[in-house]
């Protein structure tokens, strides 16, 4: 039986990785997946310089005799061991905390739909879960190889290292699925819900609190004086972790991680069979305690396919919005039909985007900032919160439009419906970009009135810097905003609307090189096309800006460099929009998508 | 009013229509009919502009799909087979936000019999994943219609639809035939085309065998039969039987 889902398993992952590999015959993919693999191969596993530990990585089995010990103060190892406990232990606690619902394997419809009827055990089908799952181990356990690659202080080499995270990652999956049981055992004795809760989380609270307790009044000190080192703030850390009776609930904890920690190769064969124990304890311990968890499963697959569903059809991971909303703004039936868009699209994400909002928060801002200038004692503190202000300003100029995506990369969906519309494509282009454009304006509009009223409080800032041109300066950036957050969009909408499969493999998870490669391709072009959209404008401001102050005033100066930008700008963003317009009219989504 | 001259629409090496021509009058509906896979909603993805086709000429409602797309688009409504809603817009805000984009000035006095029509007025306020399907797909018609379009799609209206679903659906596009509208539709159902259609076209891995009224159809396919279904006439224009 277990052969037959073994095959099933082996099958469906060949197949997998054969279309991903039968994709590569389209250049897009397969130049993702060039830079992709590049990518891992310069960072992960040769890095750009390579310097004498990186050499003992690659080495093979036959020389982990000589394990290169520690590169950094063994001191260190106690520490990080220390912390690496906690942190399982902390997951460990969730695992019994979070769950509210009967065990369920994660099968998915199909697998229940051919599984559940067939005449296999619940055992069998237990095994054919933990087959799953270890090949999500192992996978795992590759992927943090390459990852915890540089952090040589650890010693050990890359194969002890994949080997310890193969031990954390198998416990960990192993213990979820025993708690699931455990946990649907209990309920069924009455024993579910907050009060289990309450009964975990006391019981490692008082284990912890008992173990402080008995720590000595040093190891207590958290804030150490003036003589902060390293050691003062990790040494409460590994006390408390090597007390009874915290120590006892960590011990198998300290187990499984112990072949990663090893520092060489005696260390490692050591600490390979108590982890085996731990591992083998686990097993056991799921296949025993095996509840019927068919119902719950069969559920759990039926979620997560509305999820799926959801996602395909809306263009969002989770579950859709529970009730409507009242709309924005009213919007009448004349008027300029890209609107519409901005309308429809601001309704899917926060109500908190509407300009009450937006004026409660400058006022809001205003009031602080000005408070905060009247204080003689916190000048330094306005200086800085204008600093960060700014720096905010230029982040959400930046990256804000990965996070504000209500425009056609949520719209994909619809495609087809939006290209039966009477419009243009370009209308539809700019219409899907107001909505996350006007966020991002307003984020940077707040950001820039705090900025204008906090830097250069004038016994601190630079004498030039008065404040008439400090509020030219302001209200130039401001016109420039939403000019800016449109050209700032229209990278990752041209990316969805070019390469739709990338895009839509980019957001799903388990990407492979090529899927890292795109990313890659993507923040580059971002990068590249906002130093290259924002240089002309740039330039040309502050070409005329520095020549016009001498004729005609610092101030009257910035506006007209501003207006200079903002021509600019705005007719970059014609060109674009235009374009990309003309792309849209060309799209075929199925066509995409089949590839 | 459609007309279309030398359809071809070609994915890569891959012919999905090849050089069709029909001409639907306004009042008549098309049956599109055809085995799994031969081209029907190619077609009318073509048909509604949602993809360029590769050679031809479209005609909607006197309007050149290609030259004036625009005007082109006022006068069509297309209906895929799965209703493409947005899932934050309420069934109200659905109707609004189309009254915006065709620019349909009372748009209310329009959509509340639309709603009625369509027995969805009681769930104005409800966003579509409380929807059922059925009531999802009358949202979308409701939208389509919205416009009061003269050309109007329809990819397989009838699947998915329990029995009172399909004869409403029926009716509503009788009813709008009756009202002067050019309709084309694609279907599996056969039995329930020849209630609807009063043309049907036949088409086989994207090229016409047969077109015509269902009695010229039938009479080409009959052989000799004095009554033959146009199930009938369909696996044999197809190929389905062994004869
Ligand atoms: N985007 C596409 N790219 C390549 N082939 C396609 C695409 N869309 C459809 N096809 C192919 O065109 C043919 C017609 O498809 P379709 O029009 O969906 O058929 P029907 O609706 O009649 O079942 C099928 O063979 C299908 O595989
Ligand atoms: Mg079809």
């Amino acid at each position: 039986m277990l052969n037959a889902l073994l095959y099933l398993r082996l099958t469906s992952f060949r197949n997998w990785l054969l279309s991903r590999v039968r994709r590569l015959r389209q250049p897009k993919y397969l130049i993702g997946a060039i830079v992709g693999t590049a990518y891992l191969y310069f960072f992960f596993i040769r890095g750009f310089t390579p310097h004498p530990q990186q050499a003992a990585t690659t080495r093979p089995m036959a020389e982990l005799q000589d394990v290169l010990p520690a590169a950094v103060p063994a001191d260190w190892l106690p520490a990080v061991a220390a912390f690496g406990a906690i942190a399982l232990l902390i997951v460990a606690t969730l695992m019994w905390v979070v769950p509210f619902e009967r065990a369920a394997l994660g099968f998915t419809e199909a697998e229940i739909a051919f599984l559940f009827p067939a005449p296999v055990t619940r055992r069998s089908l237990v095994h054919f879960r933990l087959l799953s799952s270890q090949l999500r181990s192992l996978a795992g356990a590759g992927v943090m190889v390459l990852f915890s690659q540089r952090w040589t202080f650890l010693g050990g080499n890359a194969l002890t290292h994949a080997v310890g995270w193969w031990f954390v990652f198998s416990t960990l999956s192993l213990h979820f699925t025993g708690a699931n049981f455990t946990l649907t055992r209990l309920a069924d004795l009455g024993v579910g819900g907050w009060r289990r809760r309450g009964l975990v989380l006391g019981g490692v609270a008082a284990i912890v609190a008992a173990t402080w307790l008995r720590l000595s009044a040093a190891s207590r000190t958290l804030l150490p004086g003036n003589d902060a080192n390293f050691s003062t703030l990790t040494n409460p850390a590994i006390d408390l972790t090597t007390t009874a009776p915290l120590s006892w609930l960590l011990w198998p904890l300290r187990q499984v991680l112990g072949p990663f920690f090893a520092i060489d190769a005696r260390a490692f064969w050591l600490a390979l069979s108590p982890a085996l124990a731990v591992v083998t304890l686990h097993y056991l311990w799921v296949v025993r305690s095996a509840v019927a968890f068919e119902d719950s499963s069969v559920e759990a697959a039926q979620k997560r396919r509305d999820r799926l569903d959801a996602w395909h059809a809306g263009g969002r991971r989770r579950s859709g919005p529970a009730q409507g909303r009242a709309a924005p703004f009213a919007l009448g039936a004349g008027g300029r039909p890209e609107l519409a868009f901005l309308w429809k699209n601001l309704l899917s994400t926060w109500p908190y985007f509407t300009p009450r909002v937006w004026l409660g928060c400058a006022g809001g801002i205003i009031l602080g900032a000005v408070w905060l200038r009247t204080q003689p004692d916190l000048r330094a503190l306005a200086v800085g919160a204008g600093g960060i202000a700014l720096m905010f300003a230029g982040y959400t100029a930046v990256v804000g439009p990965q996070f504000a995506r209500q425009d056609i990369r949520s719209d994909l969906a619809n495609t087809d419906i939006l290209k039966t519309y009477p419009l243009a494509g370009w209308q539809i282009i700019l219409g899907e970009l107001l909505a996350p454009a006007a966020i991002l304006t307003g984020v940077l509009w707040l950001t820039l009135l705090a900025a204008a009223v906090l830097v250069g409080s004038d016994p601190v800032g630079p004498a030039w810097l008065t404040a008439p041109l400090r509020i030219a300066g302001a209200v130039g950036l401001a016109i420039l905003a939403p000019a800016l957050a449109l050209i700032q969009l229209i990278v990752p909408n041209a990316a969805a609307l070019l390469f739709p499969s990338w895009f839509q493999a980019t957001r799903t998870r388990g990407g492979g090189p090529e899927v890292i490669g795109q990313r890659m391709i993507f923040f580059f072009a971002q990068m590249l096309t906002m130093v290259l959209a924002l240089l002309p404008a740039a330039g040309l401001a502050a070409l005329l800006i520095f020549i016009l102050q001498w004729l005609i005033g610092p101030v009257t100066a910035v506006a007209v460099g501003t207006a200079a930008a903002l021509v600019i700008l705005v007719g970059e963003f014609t060109v674009a929009v235009w374009w990309l317009g003309g792309r849209f009219e060309k799209l075929d989504l199925t066509a995409e998508l089949r590839s | 009013m459609i007309e279309v001259h030398g359809l071809t629409k070609r994915y890569g090496d891959f012919t999905a229509v090849r050089d069709l021509s029909l001409r639907v009058g306004s009042g008549e509906v098309l049956g599109l009919v055809g085995p799994n896979g031969a081209g029907k909603t190619t077609t009318l993805r073509c048909l509604a502009g949602i993809i360029p086709a590769s050679a031809g000429t479209i005609h909607l409602a006197g309007h050149d799909l290609t030259a004036t797309p625009v005007a082109a688009k006022r006068a069509l409504a297309f209906f895929p087979d799965e209703p493409r809603l947005f899932e934050y817009l309420t069934v109200r805000q659905h109707l609004n936000f189309v009254a915006r984009i065709y620019g349909v000035r009372n748009h209310e006095t329009i959509a509340q019999p639309l709603l009625e029509e369509f027995e969805i007025a009681d769930k104005a306020d409800q966003l579509p994943g409380e929807l059922s399907r059925g009531m999802k797909q009358k949202l979308a018609i409701a939208c389509g219609l919205l416009h009061g379009p003269q050309v109007l799609f329809f990819d397989e209206p009838l699947t998915g639809l329990d029995p009172l679903g399909i004869r409403r659906m029926k009716n509503s596009i009788l009813q709008r035939a009756r009202a002067g509208a050019t309709i084309v539709l694609s279907s599996h159902l056969l039995h329930l085309l020849e209630e609807v259609c009063t043309h049907v076209l036949i088409l086989k891995k994207g090229e016409k065998i047969a077109d015509g009224t269902i009695p010229e159809v039938a009479a080409r396919f009959s052989q000799g039969e004095p009554t033959v279904n146009l199930e009938e006439v369909f696996l044999r224009a197809t190929g389905g039987t062994e004869g």
